[in-house]
């Protein structure tokens, strides 16, 4: 059915509607390798239009894509049906901030950011720390359970939300969750939410748990000559009850891109591990800092660095922050590409995994890099090709594959905190089975229409090559 | 449409992953909100256009000339993409396909016609003999009085600029896209201008000299830093760093160093030095959406009004200009006023 942009105008106001094939252009990707075109995209800025949209959604039949900053990886914000994306960056009001309860409620559209920099002020800060933290909202962050570089020691955002409001594909608003860290009985909605990609409702409130700011701070780094080690150092220090706040895996092509990109001059090693400490007390901190580094030198870890100064810190932070961008300065001629993007592997077998990832890369004629948040078991990677040739996105396909099915075999996980919406979602489903039809049946209750987010999830295509256009050229 | 500007950069443009970083601080997202304001929206436009996925068309071209050159987003990008070349190479290949508008083609003509931006037949180069040759630039030559005070300063200090009739450097006819026109202009302008180095008085025309020529230009506050003499002047005033300055020639401490030395006491906004805001001027955004560039200018002021101090220096003949605009507008409407200087009044002030 074509869509009514007067009607959706009338909501939202003339402003904030736009079909413009150009603006529908952009809408039809993120980051990940999708593309796919809505019919039109809407700015919505209270949760009463969102309601408004939806009741005229519903009744017409009309998918609905909500998106945040669009920086998904796996086509989560990609409008695999076309329809209405709603651009949901105007609702961004922090509404109550309340350190006695430990909690704050926030409009979707808030970026992770700018929410600490107003919670600052108080002592306090959202603990989900992604990459992105710079312009990623708060409900992409619900929408995908981001969880970040310290989700090691605070976890991912399904532990930080406890409450929320949210339109129903009927244009219901319901409230879900409390204002409490205790909420024992009933089905937990909430949570339920956190990860859904989309396709259950629209957040239009979210109330989250928020953390005092740690007064003390260290940050260090080792380099290993092999993963062998850098994994066994990783396991040992959660395994010995350290709690660090950040403990960072980058294999050799990420530290090559980071050095390309950010002129960094880190040492061309097998792996280094950064690692971070924060809390309250001086000596305690400087206690853990002490535990880590003896047992990077009990696992052969050199240039062992540790560092209070913020500058150091900050650099060596915003260095791996903003490691994937980087991979795109790894070699000319290889496109970085969101493709086995995410993954959570038990502690044990993170080096393998790393291993494996190489190999399989090396098989199939890509270069994969692995790196990240491996204090959580969760691991990145990125494929980078040359995507104008048809025959590397076959390669693409099989590495992907492989990844994945490895993956399971060693008892981990597709998807650690990035999603997994179309791109990942063939693993995923082959992961899930056993669960796919009781996920297909909460999908039916709640969006009989089938209108939210449609097709992604367990709804995704089996191949995800050709679930929508490619984002690239592909010339021969 | 052929995009044969673009072409080159068909490979850069799958550098960008897409990620937003770009998102941060970009003034024209900030303040219009659609993806497509930001810079990977405007990459993912000239994309379009590139691979024949997008039909060039007005709204197009809007959105590729709503941007003010600030590269803030060329700071924050992990990629190193390069943007603005992405962006300028997109607006030449529209202005090729006829999407040119009334108010470029005019700065342009002024450009070709009488060698100054304004169209400005009254401006005359104060010519003069001396040793490192000096431009002046468009913007300082329609304001004589501007010029004369910094030609000063520079006798004051016994630095003697070699002085020729000059014409406009060019940069709006490549910014705005018109290469076939800047291709031309460039050897009149080598001609005008035939030396290997310059002392400089607008931070674009310095960039752009050196970018656009290869000439060794430095701006005039990094020649007089050195010179300045010791001052009193006890004020306290906040400091906009004009884009060009901040991430352009990352000439950030020396005007600070001058204020100081002048007695200046310098108290910092919420943005500032590389990761510094945008004052609305820059890219040609004046002339394409002047509503946009004024807002963007508006926050800005708000950013300086929050510090306390009651003066905003710049370094910028357009940042002045535009932050006096949204100052007075501001002053007038919601009753916070602040005073927008030029640098070279306080340096005029304290040399006195």
């Amino acid at each position: 059915m074509k869509i009514d942009v007067n009607k959706l105008k009338e909501i939202v106001g003339e402003d904030n509607v736009t079909d413009e094939v150009a603006d529908r252009y952009i809408y039809a990707s993120d980051s990940s390798v999708h593309q796919s075109m809505p019919e039109c995209v809407v700015r919505p800025g209270s949760a009463v239009e969102v309601q408004k949209i939806m009741r005229y959604a519903n009744k017409n039949k009309i998918p609905v894509i909500p998106r945040g900053a669009g920086s998904g990886m796996s086509g989560h914000a990609v409008p695999i049906d076309g329809g209405i994306v709603l651009d949901m960056k105007r609702m961004d009001r922090i509404l109550e901030i309340r350190p006695e309860d430990v909690l704050c409620k926030v409009e979707p559209g808030v970026i992770n950011d700018e929410l600490n920099r107003q919670l600052k002020p108080s002592g306090f800060f959202f603990p989900p720390t992604p990459s992105s933290g710079k312009i990623c909202t708060i409900g992409g962050m619900i929408g995908t359970n981001a969880s970040g570089i310290r989700s090691v020691k605070y976890g991912a955002t399904r532990d930080a939300v406890i409450g929320m409001k949210v339109v129903l594909a009927n244009g219901d608003l319901v409230t879900m969750g409390s204002n409490t860290r205790v909420d024992s009985s009933g089905y937990q909605l909430s949570r339920l939410m956190v990860g859904s990609e989309g396709t259950l409702g629209i957040v239009v409130e979210a109330t989250l748990l928020i953390s005092p700011l740690p007064r003390y701070r260290a940050m260090g780094v080792a380099n290993f000559a092999t993963l062998e080690d850098a994994g066994r150092m990783i396991s040992s220090v959660i395994a010995e009850g350290v709690t660090p706040s950040m403990l960072e895996l980058m294999d050799n092509v990420a530290i090559t891109a980071v050095n390309n990109a950010q002129n960094l001059g880190l040492p061309d090693v097998a792996a280094i591990v950064v690692f971070e400490c924060n809390g309250m007390v001086k000596e305690a901190i400087d206690f853990d800092m002490k535990r880590i580094k003896k047992i990077c030198e009990k696992n052969n870890g050199t240039g062992i660095r540790v560092s209070d100064d913020p500058k150091e810190m900050t650099r060596i932070y915003e260095g791996r922050k903003k490691l994937f961008p980087s991979l795109s300065r790894y070699k000319e001629g290889l496109v970085t590409t969101a493709l086995a993007d995410d993954m959570a592997v038990p502690m044990s077998k993170i080096a393998e995994c790393v291993h494996e990832i190489h190999d399989i890369a090396k098989r199939n004629n890509v270069v994969m890099s692995a790196y990240g948040h491996c204090g959580s078991g969760l691991i990145h990677t990125k494929i980078l090709m040359d995507t104008s040739k048809k025959q590397q996105w076959e390669d693409a396909k099989h590495a992907v594959d492989e990844v994945y099915k490895y993956v399971y075999k060693i008892g981990g996980t597709t998807s650690g905190e990035h999603g997994v919406a179309l791109s990942k979602a063939p693993s995923w489903k082959e992961e899930k089975k056993d669960s796919l039809e009781m996920m297909k049946a909460i999908k039916k209750a709640l969006d009989p229409n089938n209108i939210l987010n449609p097709h992604k999830l367990m709804d995704a295509p089996d191949d995800w090559v050709t679930a929508t256009d490619l984002r690239y050229q592909v010339t021969s | 449409m052929t995009a044969k500007n673009l072409k080159k950069f068909d490979k850069e443009m799958n550098v960008c992953i897409r990620c937003a970083y770009c998102f941060e601080e970009c003034p024209v997202i900030k303040q219009v909100g659609w993806d497509s304001d930001g810079a990977r929206g405007k990459v993912i436009l000239s994309y379009g256009l590139l691979a024949g996925e997008l039909a060039p068309s007005q709204h197009i071209a809007d959105k590729l000339y709503q941007c003010t050159f600030c590269r803030d987003c060329m700071e924050r990008c992990p990629s190193n993409v390069k943007i603005i070349d992405i962006i300028s190479s997109a607006r030449a290949d529209l202005v090729d396909a006829g999407f040119a508008s009334d108010t470029h083609n005019h700065v342009i003509n002024n450009i070709k016609n009488t060698g100054n931006i304004y169209g400005d037949t009254e401006v005359i180069s104060p010519e003069q003999d001396g040793k490192t040759p000096l431009f002046i630039g468009c913007q300082y030559l329609s304001r004589p009085n501007k010029t004369k005070k910094y030609i000063k300063i520079l006798e004051k200090l016994d630095i003697n600029p070699v002085v020729k009739k000059e014409i406009c450097c060019g940069f709006p006819m490549e910014a705005l896209g018109f290469r076939k026109e800047f291709k031309t202009h460039k050897e009149k302008f080598q001609k005008a201008f035939p030396f290997k180095e310059a002392i400089t008085f607008c931070p674009t025309c310095t960039v752009f000299l050196r970018e656009g020529y290869g000439i060794d230009a430095k701006h005039v506050l990094q020649v007089i830093l050195e010179k300045i003499p010791k001052a009193d002047l006890g004020m306290k005033v906040t400091y906009h760093d004009p884009c060009d300055f901040s991430r352009g020639l990352k000439i950030i401490d020396e005007p600070r160093k001058i204020l100081e030395k002048l007695g200046v006491e310098v108290v910092e906004m919420k943005n500032s030095k590389e990761q510094s805001s945008c004052c609305g001027g820059g890219g040609g955004i004046l002339m394409s959406d002047q509503t946009l560039s004024d807002s963007i200018a508006k926050k800005r002021i708000k950013q300086a009004i929050e510090t306390g101090a009651d003066t905003v220096v710049t370094s910028c003949p357009t940042c002045e200009t535009v932050l006096k605009k949204a100052a007075a507008e501001i002053g007038e409407s919601e009753g916070e006023n602040i005073v927008v200087r030029n640098i070279e009044d306080i340096i005029w002030k304290g040399l006195k």
